[in-house]
């Protein structure tokens, strides 16, 4: 299961974050364990690049897009190469609702939109859906091209 | 009121800063939310409004039960609408709002239509929001659209439904069942995401459908599988019928071509899932493993740190089964030490300490001294606990390893960690004698400046219990006595206590510990004086060169033979009375054991779940319970007890193992029995064995259990005297029997009334092995050389056709029952000889080695040298005979 997505902008600030599967009380612990995660490793690191860690029997990979950082936790099948597609497919259709690599504030403009598409993305804790293409159709409620 | 959403524009990058939800308060937003209700519905407004709420619940901000009531009702007015955006936010917000059963009836009959709508896109999300929201009795009213929407030309209708599934089958698993037609017709779906989430769904329904799993992975292993996830679905389900099917034989193990070929496929992933597939495969042989080493060796130097990490995960699992396999890597292993990513690097550290040889230990630890200073410490854990292994399958290594830990214990680091290193080298100066001297002033100099009271006091424990056995023993009081100074009144205690045992062992120090327990007497804490004034009277007041009587050294170096359990019970019943608490009123006897481990066979573990739990009782705890019982405490020493031999298939209604323990001229075995049935009591329970078929037994004791109430584990006892010091051997067959009376669920109270009855366990042997422990030396050499010839039998023995030399050298080992030294258990691969170092205590007492060397004679055949050297030439002569007959 995807038990966690979470952004956070430079100065460690969530800007989402959505539990799947987690209960309440941990949610904090995962919110500052990811974000010291990300203070200590993303300096420096390429956009896009993605790290990776564990964390008992829990794998994180997370990466830098533009001013913002992307943190996705997973257990059991979602190990550290599913959560690599998957964070693949996230940072693509974030960048493809930016239109570029998004400002902090470019993301908070889009902030509706990008709610909608991690809704089409993960559903639950399960990946759903993985063309950015597709998934831009979907927002907008128009059926995949492919079809 | 909070500023509204801006659009944005390309120009407007200079005001980076200001932040559309500035200020944005929840008080404010639900207003705001008020415009749902207006007549004259502004979609732009309303959307903007739900992206304000949305933002605020992925803040971690939660509604109160009315105010998402009120919002869920307000949003449902939005229905009305047309605006296709705005449709879309609602479809979200009514999954984020998660309205409760009496509230979904508002939108049901708005999100029905919507699943039923020509719009393709509609009726997608119109299913996902009612399977959110849906309960059982719902379900069956949609079940038919669901059904229909599983086979839906349109690839995200069809998703929708199956993911649906997969979420609703947790819930609902009756009615999800019913769809496996539909779902089996998705399987085939040219979509790929289609296919992915139908087989994930399809698994998860006939998961327990054995054959339907098989045919499952047969017809697609043969077939198209068109997207990578789905692959790797497909070979996590293929493993499972490999690891279930019962033909292990790795000449025909079903499946493997597969698997391999998947090491071929495009996608890093299904590489990856296939590598693990196979290096997860039960009694997987060195040819199965190679391709899929080869491939992970590649990815060890991918730029990729995702792929790096997964490739070291597993061979680092790979590392713990088969050391050997992993060796080739170890060159790339290594540049990964300093690799950016700790998590990496901890892992290939790991790796190399499981399968590096002797020779590359001191070049390894060099790397590892560099690395240690900037990790975190549940890294350093890790390595800790590596290099603690290290240093026990090469005993010689110790001062290069003892000299890293007592380095790091002088660095930074928190309560963990810290114990952690302690831990280690307590453990070494345990198991290594050689380590001890070094061990002891590692700590003393650790406890100079140890901010971590609990491991000052465990320390000093430990040092007045090894401290007194050392060649020089008076080194170490300095260490001691400077605690009585500078540390607080918790240590200064436990100072006291150890400078006490010192004095009661060592003689000769006996005066100059008087003088510093004396100065103690003036100590300003209670306890710490207390401690001192007994001391001083229990060792004889005049200080005097004199033995220590031995009930004094029972005193202070004795265990409290009292489970704390019932001491505590025992004190809370204690009324204050004029009669003082006797600890001898303290009943001994171990009230309840854990289950020991079951023997399940079939399922593994998938992923990472926690390691099964050890055997739950230590020697010690046995030696115990078993002095507790009056009929056998004439038995003398315990010499061995056995790890719990399941005389039970899991799940059956009384579950038994048992445990052998060994005496010298006796053996105990040990039932330990729970009863799994709510509705019986069971009383009087006996084991009545069957010795006919061991004849130098004879039952002398027998224990019974009075009461097994369900799930409450209990034991019952049978002793057999047999011949002393010898290792008799002999088959036991086994019937529980016992009186079993109804329990009334309701009251949980049992019948006055019960019956006699009888269930057949399975048959119990005792065995050569039985009576040598596994006791490892640190240095086999000098060991055997300090042994001498004089009791040495050396002899020849053709093994037979054996499956490899690895699998020959274990039957060995198991068949002995002795501790593998230096690591020499381990067979390297494609070798054609090997040579094994077993040592151990034969029953009496007596220390035995053998020296096993085998070699390949023909393709199969293996032929073995055994070479025992013993202190007594009958027990050198006794090996042998093991091997001969075994």
């Amino acid at each position: 299961m995807i038990l966690a997505v979470l952004f956070a902008n430079s100065e460690g600030n969530i800007l989402v974050e959505r539990f799947n599967g987690v209960p309440t009380e941990e949610r904090l612990h995962w919110r500052s364990f990811l974000v010291k995660l990300g203070a200590e490793n993303l300096k420096g690191v390429k956009n896009e690049e993605l790290l990776v860690a564990s964390h008992k029997s829990v794998y994180i990979v997370y990466t830098v897009l533009g001013d913002v950082s992307v943190y996705v936790v997973g257990k059991d099948e979602y190990d550290e190469l599913a959560l690599a597609e998957v964070i693949f497919v996230i940072t693509s259709a974030v960048k493809d609702v930016c239109g570029k690599l998004p400002t902090e504030r470019l993301f908070l403009d889009k902030y509706g939109r990008i709610c909608l598409t991690l809704d089409e993305i993960i559903w639950q804790g399960y990946l759903e859906n993985t063309d950015k293409d597709r998934i831009r159709r979907l927002v907008r409620l128009k059926p995949p091209t492919e079809f | 009121m909070a500023q509204p959403l801006v659009k944005k524009d390309d120009d407007r990058d200079d005001e980076a800063d200001y932040s559309p939800f500035l200020g944005i308060e929840k008080g404010a937003v639900l207003q705001e939310a008020r415009v749902f209700n207006d007549p004259q519905l502004d979609p732009r407004r309303c959307s903007q409004v739900i992206t304000k709420l949305l933002y605020l619940l992925n803040q971690g901000e939660t509604f109160t039960k009315v105010e998402a009531t009120e919002v869920f009702f307000a949003v449902t007015k939005l229905f009305q609408s047309k605006d296709i955006g705005l449709r879309r936010m609602v479809y979200v917000m009514i999954k984020e709002l998660s309205p409760s059963a009496d509230e979904v009836i508002i939108v049901t009959s708005s999100l029905m239509k919507d699943m039923t709508s020509k719009t393709d896109m509609y009726r997608a999300n119109a299913i996902r929001v009612l399977c959110r929201i849906t309960d059982g009795t719902l379900l069956t009213q949609i079940e038919r659209y669901l059904k229909q929407a599983i086979v839906d030309k349109n690839p995200v209708v069809a998703s929708a439904a199956l993911v649906s599934g997969i979420h609703l089958l947790q819930t609902n698993p009756e009615i999800v069942k019913r769809w496996s037609n539909e779902v089996q017709e998705a399987v085939q779906s040219r979509a790929a995401l289609v296919q992915f989430h139908a087989l994930a769904l399809l698994h998860q329904i006939r998961q327990n459908d054995r054959l339907a799993v098989n045919k499952l992975v047969s017809s697609l292993t043969k077939g198209s599988v068109r997207s990578p996830l789905a692959q790797c679905l497909l070979i996590r389900y293929t493993s499972q019928v490999i690891r279930e099917s019962a033909n292990t034989q790795a000449a025909d193990r079903p499946f493997y071509d597969f698997l391999e070929g998947c090491l071929r496929h495009k996608a890093e992933m299904v590489i990856f899932e296939a590598a693990r597939a196979i290096t997860e495969l039960n009694c997987v042989t060195t040819r199965e493993l190679t391709p899929a080493i080869t491939v992970l060796q590649l990815f060890l130097s991918s730029s990729k740190p995702v792929l790096r990490f997964a490739a070291v995960r597993t061979l680092n699992k790979v590392a713990m089964t088969h050391p050997m396999a992993v060796t080739n890597c170890n060159i790339d292993m290594e540049s990964l030490i300093s690799d950016q990513n700790r998590s990496i690097a901890t892992l290939a550290i790991t790796t190399l300490l499981k399968t590096g040889n002797e020779s590359s230990v001191d070049r390894l630890m060099k790397q590892i001294t560099n690395f240690m200073s900037d990790i975190a410490d549940e890294f350093k854990i890790v390595v800790v606990e590596a290099i603690r292994s290290l240093c026990l399958k090469f005993p010689l290594k110790h001062r290069s390893l003892m000299n890293f830990l007592s380095n790091i214990l002088r660095e930074e680091g928190g309560f963990d960690y810290k114990k952690a290193i302690v831990d280690s080298i307590v453990i070494l100066i345990r198991d290594i004698p050689e380590a001890k001297e070094t061990g002891l002033l590692h700590l003393c100099e650790f406890i100079e400046d140890c901010e971590f009271t609990y491991l000052s006091t465990q320390i000093l424990h430990f040092l007045g219990i090894e401290g007194p056995k050392t060649s020089d023993p008076s080194k170490y009081i300095r260490y001691i006595y400077n605690r009585v100074h500078l540390e607080n009144a918790t240590v200064r205690a436990a100072a006291v206590s150890t400078l006490a045992k010192f004095g009661a062992m060592v003689d000769t120090l006996k005066p100059r510990i008087f003088v510093l327990l004396r100065r103690c007497l003036f100590d300003n804490d209670d306890e710490v004086r207390d401690r001192a004034t007994l001391y001083l009277n229990t060792l004889g007041g005049d200080g005097a060169v004199v033995q220590t009587g031995e009930d004094v050294k029972e005193f202070l170096f004795g265990s409290l033979d009292i489970p704390l359990v019932n001491l505590e019970n025992s004190l809370k019943n204690y009324e204050p009375s004029e009669e003082s608490f006797d600890i001898y009123s303290v009943p001994r006897e171990v009230k309840t054991q854990p289950l020991a481990e079951k023997k399940a066979p079939g399922k593994k573990p998938t992923g990472l779940g926690a390691p099964p739990a050890g055997p739950p009782s230590t020697v010690d705890a046995y030696e115990k319970l078993l002095s507790s019982i009056p009929e056998f405490a004439n038995f003398g020493k315990l010499f061995k007890s056995s790890a719990p031999v399941e005389l039970t298939e899991a799940e059956t209604e009384y579950a038994v193992n048992v445990v052998k323990h060994i005496f010298d001229g006796h053996v105990v075995f040990q039932y330990n029995c729970t009863n799994t049935i709510p509705e019986q009591l069971l009383e009087n329970v006996t084991v009545i064995v069957d010795a006919s078929e061991a004849e130098e037994f004879a039952e002398v004791a027998s224990k019974p259990l009075r009461s097994l109430p369900y799930d409450s584990p209990g034991q019952t006892f049978v002793a057999f005297e047999k011949p002393e010091g010898t290792p008799a051997i002999g088959k036991f067959s086994n019937m529980l029997r016992f009186i079993v009376k109804e329990v009334d669920p309701s009251t949980g109270e049992a019948e006055d009334d019960g019956v006699e009855d009888e269930y057949q366990l399975e048959e119990l042997e005792v065995v050569a092995a039985d009576y040598i422990l596994k006791v490892g030396v640190s240095n086999f050499r000098n060991a055997w050389e300090s042994m001498g010839a004089d009791c040495e039998r050396i002899d020849e023995y053709g093994l037979g056709p054996r499956e490899s030399l690895a699998e020959a050298v274990n039957a060995v080992i198991d068949l002995l029952g002795m501790q593998p030294c230096e690591g020499t258990e381990v067979v390297p691969n494609n070798s054609r000889s090997h040579t094994c170092l077993l040592s151990g205590v034969y029953i009496g007492n007596v220390k035995v080695l053998v020296r096993l060397q085998f070699g390949l004679d023909g393709p199969k055949d293996v032929a073995m040298k055994l070479a025992v050297r013993s202190e007594d030439e009958s027990v050198s002569d006794a090996i042998h005979e093991i091997v001969a007959s075994g």
